[in-house]
């Protein structure tokens, strides 16, 4: 599992499931950067060395290829938001499930809702609307009006998806042939480096870590980040902004605003000894009484009933933007390929951002990359 | 006839051997053998911008981090070798980059590096500088230097301390035979320390180099290669490759290719050094 916010919930509750089973557990804590490529090495090779496997969501196609993981013996409830249950499936959205869904995460728009006010802002339901308080506050301030990351990877397309979908634009089209050089594509990437102008120096190298930090030391005003770092925002011994920043699902362009999914898995290996031992660890975990007791220990639920609960709702004042932005959020492209295409992605973004590229032409290099990607997978799977 | 005895000793050493063959030969063969599953792997490297990228990077970066490593290790080693006193305590303060694991430096150098909230905007803002487009590793034109900045801060003390040594193990005679025949301070550190320094210079060199082509960690924590590919090395290349990507086969390929590329650089190295 996953070393961090996540994992240690989930670390939590492997321990009284043990004790209440009387099953031993060995839990193997790994960083981001790792946990990928160890799993998946343990699933190609097929050692069973792990049961229970926690995996980012994008992850799954490519781990449940040549049956890695384990179908489940029944379907979950209705209880789960449909947008984190679609990715548990293969195919996606219509297939069989080979995961569930322990944390419910999607994209949300973090910014000051006192500088707002003071400028007679209304809360960002467009980017339009963003791109002009950006403009506002940032004049008027001593500080930034956004903050994003634009470091190649992950980073840098973590925060464009929003733009590229808001824009009607995709990654790929729905044959699964890259769509990036489309008119709204280039739009979208030219928008970004609008609010470029309104970012820190440099954030074409950052991480969520500087997105994070520039909130938190109030030098920026809006970004787009994860539901992780909400804690933090209220937290004194961090944050210079207690109470002061605002939650809301994405901003709207040409299409309804749309967040991206970030939803941590868990699933049994194909591989694994312990099948009956570890489905129940995965039903006991995913159910209401479970994830609420997660919830508490941080962990954003991907279980309606339990983003209402009033209890929660009165702890965790985001909860209800989080549950509308989960509701709308959309996965990233279902492609075993992605972890490839997405580094390819956001090197062209990263150095559009960066000012080395012309936003038409780094999407029409990325457009050739990408389907350079897609070509040698085909002809990989199909000789 | 007698039969032929498997002499004593080879049960001594067969558990170093078994030991090499499964951890050592036998993963070659098997690199060898997936990265010619796929015919295509060694010709997909010939278009592959960004190998070729990565490739062009990883010698620029090699080439002038060892040149101003040298320099700088070879300055030192001669400062202090030239000290009446406290050499003892340069050389030891002068190896604390060295022995700090590549991680945590390249951690520490992250934090030094942000553009706001780092030590060293920080320190140029106090003394007035306008730090606004100084982002270090974030600049695409400057992320690369600032890379090779942290090498040459890490790695200068392993230059010294080789040279060092180097300088102390010259016998006294020759220097002194120069100085009575009336050559200056720089004819003789050009005709006589030099030349019998040459063995230990070479050996630096190659190690150094051998290094700083395979260089992965600084710039994994650093940059992630980026941004865009300012900073891609050819093994961050291909550790992305087989371990994100799960293409083992032209990982396989491209490490190959670097093997056969560090080998030839050190063999034209120790071409150049010995025709000397």
């Amino acid at each position: 599992m996953n070393a961090g916010v996540e994992g240690t919930a989930l670390k939590t509750a492997a321990k009284e499931w043990g004790a209440a089973r009387g099953v031993r557990i060995q839990v193997v804590e790994l960083p981001y950067a790792n946990l990928f490529e160890k799993e998946q090495l343990d699933l190609s090779s097929r050692t069973g060395a792990y049961d229970v496997m926690m995996l980012d969501d994008p992850w799954f196609p490519r781990m449940s290829e040549n049956g890695g993981l384990a179908a489940l013996p029944r379907d979950p409830d209705a209880d789960f938001i449909p947008a984190c249950l679609d990715v548990c499936r293969k195919p996606y959205r219509t297939g069989k499930y080979f995961a569930l869904p322990y944390v419910g995460n999607a994209q949300l728009f973090f910014y000051r809702t006192d500088l707002f006010a003071k400028y007679h802002l209304t809360p960002p339901k467009t980017w339009d609307e963003v791109l002009a308080a950006a403009k506002t506050i940032g004049q008027g301030e001593k500080m930034y009006g956004y903050v994003m990351r634009a470091a190649a990877g992950n980073a840098v397309v973590a925060d464009f998806m929003p733009l590229l979908w808001a824009f009607g634009g995709d990654v790929l089209d729905a044959g699964g042939k890259p769509a990036c050089d489309s008119p709204a594509a280039v739009d979208a990437l030219r928008f970004m480096l609008e609010l470029g102008k309104y970012s820190p120096p440099g954030y074409a190298g950052f991480n969520a870590d500087e997105v994070s930090a520039h909130l938190l030391q109030a030098t920026a005003a809006m970004s787009i980040n994860w539901p992780a770092w909400i804690a933090a925002m209220d937290d004194p011994a961090k944050s210079k902004v207690v109470g002061k920043i605002g939650f809301s699902p994405m901003p709207s362009g040409r299409e309804p605003g749309v967040g991206e999914l970030g939803s941590w898995l868990i699933a049994v290996s194909a591989a694994s000894r312990h099948t009956a031992d570890a489905f129940d660890f995965l039903y006991w975990a995913t159910d209401a009484a479970q994830m609420k007791e997660a919830a508490l220990r941080g962990n954003p639920p991907t279980r309606r009933s339990v983003f209402q609960a009033p209890d929660l709702i009165a702890k965790f004042r985001a909860f209800p933007a989080q549950l509308a932005s989960l509701e709308s959020a959309r996965p990233r492209p279902r492609t075993p390929e992605w972890n490839e295409i997405e580094n390819s992605f956001g090197i062209y973004l990263s150095q559009a951002n960066a000012g080395a590229m012309d936003p038409a032409a780094a999407m029409r290099a990325a457009s050739d990359a990408i389907s350079k990607i897609v070509e040698g997978h085909e002809a990989a799977t199909h000789p | 006839m007698k039969p032929r005895r498997i002499p004593e000793g080879f049960w001594w050493v067969f558990p170093s051997i078994a030991v090499l063959l499964a951890l050592s030969v036998y993963p070659l063969i098997y690199a060898v053998k997936l990265s010619l599953a796929d015919r295509r792997n060694f010709t997909r490297l010939v278009s592959d911008r960004l190998f070729l990228t990565a490739g062009a990077q990883t010698i620029v970066l090699t080439l002038a981090a060892l040149v101003l490593e040298f320099a700088l290790g070879l300055a030192l080693a001669v400062l202090i070798d030239s000290l009446a006193r406290g050499r003892a305590f340069f050389r030891t303060a002068l190896l604390i980059p060295m022995l700090l694991p590549p991680v945590v430096a390249a951690v520490a150098w992250r934090l030094i590096y942000n553009p706001q909230f780092g030590v060293l905007n920080g320190t140029l803002r106090r003394i007035g500088v306008n730090t606004a487009h100084l982002t270090w590793t974030s600049g695409e034109a400057s992320a690369l230097a600032s890379v090779i900045l942290v090498d040459v801060w890490e790695w200068t003390p392993f230059l010294f301390l080789l040279l060092s040594a180097g300088l102390q193990s010259i016998p006294p005679e020759p220097m002194e035979a120069a100085r009575v025949d009336g050559a200056s301070a720089w004819q003789i550190f050009r005709d006589v320390t030099i030349p019998l320094l040459m063995p230990t210079i070479l050996l630096a060199l190659l190690l150094r180099a051998m290094d700083l082509v395979r260089i992965f960690d600084q710039i994994f924590i650093l940059t992630q290669g980026g941004p865009g590919t300012a900073t891609e090395t050819v093994s961050l290349y291909i550790y992305r490759t087989a371990f994100r990507f799960s293409n083992f086969g032209y990982a396989a390929a491209m490490s190959f290719v670097l093997l056969a590329a560090t080998m030839l650089f050190s063999r034209g190295l120790l071409r150049v050094m010995r025709s000397r």
